[in-house]
């Protein structure tokens, strides 16, 4: 590999780490919050009932 | 309670832990046996016959000590656990230091004696002088940094089955500087013109460094 | 308060900062810093590789001050954003080694070189690990679990000095291959630039750390919910 490819190589494993990290984050909030919405909603008509 | 009543209940709990370590034997046997199969195997696989033996034994020795000694500790508490004594001691008016030093005390002690029963059979297997002062004191310093920071780790039960082999795991990154000193101190101690005092320098901080978070975060482990 | 304003702030300044800074970073590494006499191109690399470097020890700096917190107050709050930041550290220090990696090649003809700081950094890497594996695998909301697992960060935290020292004595005291001391003091053009791309960094880290502490809040919570949802079942049953 030439010097650009390693400064290339390089650069892309930083964005690339950095936006699939944010990607898996964002889904995972996104999961959590669908959950625990689901479970405050069934708590409160539980309540209800 | 004052500082006496608290050391001579120290003692006393020391003296019972050691009494414990007396009569159930098999996890003091199996860490003396892991050793020496690890040693042995270690000689197979390296072939530690020739001449390369001075390079390759500090290495060896102190990877026995750490893993046996980390497996002999892991279960530290088990016992005392299972029996509801931990539970009796932590309510009654002892402090956890006094709890963690005696149990700390005592695991240092076992496996002082394993390692230097290790050293004299090396001695004997690989013509080195391994049983000399200087080595033993390193094995000594050494011993106390690792086992106050393993018993430390052994105190808590996670509350999963395979906490044994968690302990391995967390103490060992934690232990690269006192592996480091104590190779280097003990391949210096085996040269001609030793030079050791850097390392064993290194190494006493490790371990006053590991003996003095060990003994303050306790109180809150458990 | 001032730390719930700040947390507050997460959705509205933390990103678009983030995002100026780091496309400001990229251009001024790429374009405006000048090429290195030595080293060449690959030296760009500097601007992305430092300011991990500083961001996983900052993620793991708020780590180790929250397990103190923890321990301190017994808040489970602070035993998420503990872990929270912990992740974060991991990838940055991931990043960082990557990073260095792809430069030592060309510079120093291999990937990987025993030199006390790399080997640090390595180490943090187990250690912080260790941790997350400790706590991930036990139930989150032990107390005994959180307590074990700050202690152990706040030790691995403070071992850091050690380690680096301990290394760097072993790397020193043996012979050892010439690593060339390359660039000791920046030219001004290049500091500047340095400065931008730390800030840049240091703001994305602090906003995946934000995140990563809004996940596992939402972890407790949820198991929190799932807790009041089993009680309710067995009381109307």
């Amino acid at each position: 590999m030439s010097e650009v490819g390693f400064l290339f190589a390089g650069f892309a494993v930083f964005w690339a780490g950095m936006f699939t990290y944010l990607v898996i984050l964002q889904v995972r909030i996104r999961n959590l919050q669908n959950q625990v919405d689901m479970l405050e909603n069934t708590i409160e008509n539980h309540d209800e009932i | 309670m004052t500082f006496t009543t608290q050391l001579e209940i120290g003692l006393k709990l020391f003296n019972a832990n050691l009494k414990q370590a007396w009569r159930d034997k098999t996890n003091w046997m199996t860490a003396g046996m892991f050793a020496i199969t690890a040693l042995l195997l270690y000689s197979f696989a390296f072939n530690l016959t020739g001449g390369l033996v001075r390079n390759l034994l500090p290495g060896v020795i102190w990877t026995v000590f750490l893993f046996s000694g980390i497996f002999a500790t892991a279960q530290s508490f088990q016992q005392d656990r299972q029996n509801g004594i931990l539970d009796a001691l932590k309510i009654s008016p002892i402090h956890p230091m006094t709890i963690y030093i005696a149990k700390t005390l005592t695991n240092i002690l076992m496996l002082l004696l394993i390692e230097f029963a290790l050293l004299l059979g090396a001695t004997i297997l690989f013509s080195e002088p391994l049983f000399i002062p200087q080595l033993l004191l390193i094995v000594t310093i050494g011993t106390i940094g690792y086992t106050a920071l393993s018993t430390l780790l052994s105190a808590i039960n996670l509350d999963r089955n395979n906490g044994g082999l968690l302990l391995p795991v967390l103490a060992l990154p934690l232990l690269v500087p006192l592996l480091i000193a104590s190779v280097e101190a003990t391949s210096a101690s085996l040269q001609e013109e030793a030079n050791t005092a850097p390392w064993i320098l290194l190494l006493s901080l490790f371990t006053i460094w590991s003996a003095a978070i060990a003994t303050l975060m306790f109180p809150l482990a458990d | 308060m001032i730390l719930n304003n700040i947390y507050e702030l997460r959705w509205k300044v933390l990103p678009p900062a983030a995002g100026v800074a780091m496309i400001g970073m990229a251009a001024l590494a790429l374009i405006t810093a000048p090429t290195e006499v030595v080293e060449g191109d690959v030296q760009r690399l500097l601007y992305v590789h430092l300011p991990s470097a500083l961001a996983s020890y900052f993620a793991f700096s708020v780590t180790a001050v929250c397990s103190v917190l923890f321990l301190l107050k017994r808040d489970f709050k602070w035993d998420s954003a503990a872990q929270g930041a912990a992740i974060v550290g991991l990838i940055f220090t991931l990043l960082t080694l990557m990073t260095g990696s792809l430069w030592g090649k060309p510079i120093w003809g291999v990937y990987w070189q025993w030199d006390p700081r790399i080997t640090t950094t390595l180490i943090l890497f187990l250690i912080f690990s260790a941790y997350l594996i400790a706590r991930k695998s036990t139930s989150l909301d032990s107390d005994k679990s959180a307590r074990f697992c700050s202690i152990y960060a706040i030790i691995g935290f403070l071992d850091i000095p050690l380690i680096h020292m301990s290394v760097r004595w072993w790397r020193t005291l043996h012979p050892q291959p010439i690593i060339a001391k390359l660039n000791p003091a920046l030219p001004d053009e290049m500091l500047l630039v340095t400065l931008v791309s730390v800030l840049a960094v240091i703001l994305v880290a602090a906003w995946f750390i934000t995140l990563g502490i809004e996940t596992e809040l939402l972890s407790q919570r949820l198991l929190k919910l799932k807790a009041i949802g089993k009680a309710n079942i067995s009381e109307k049953s």
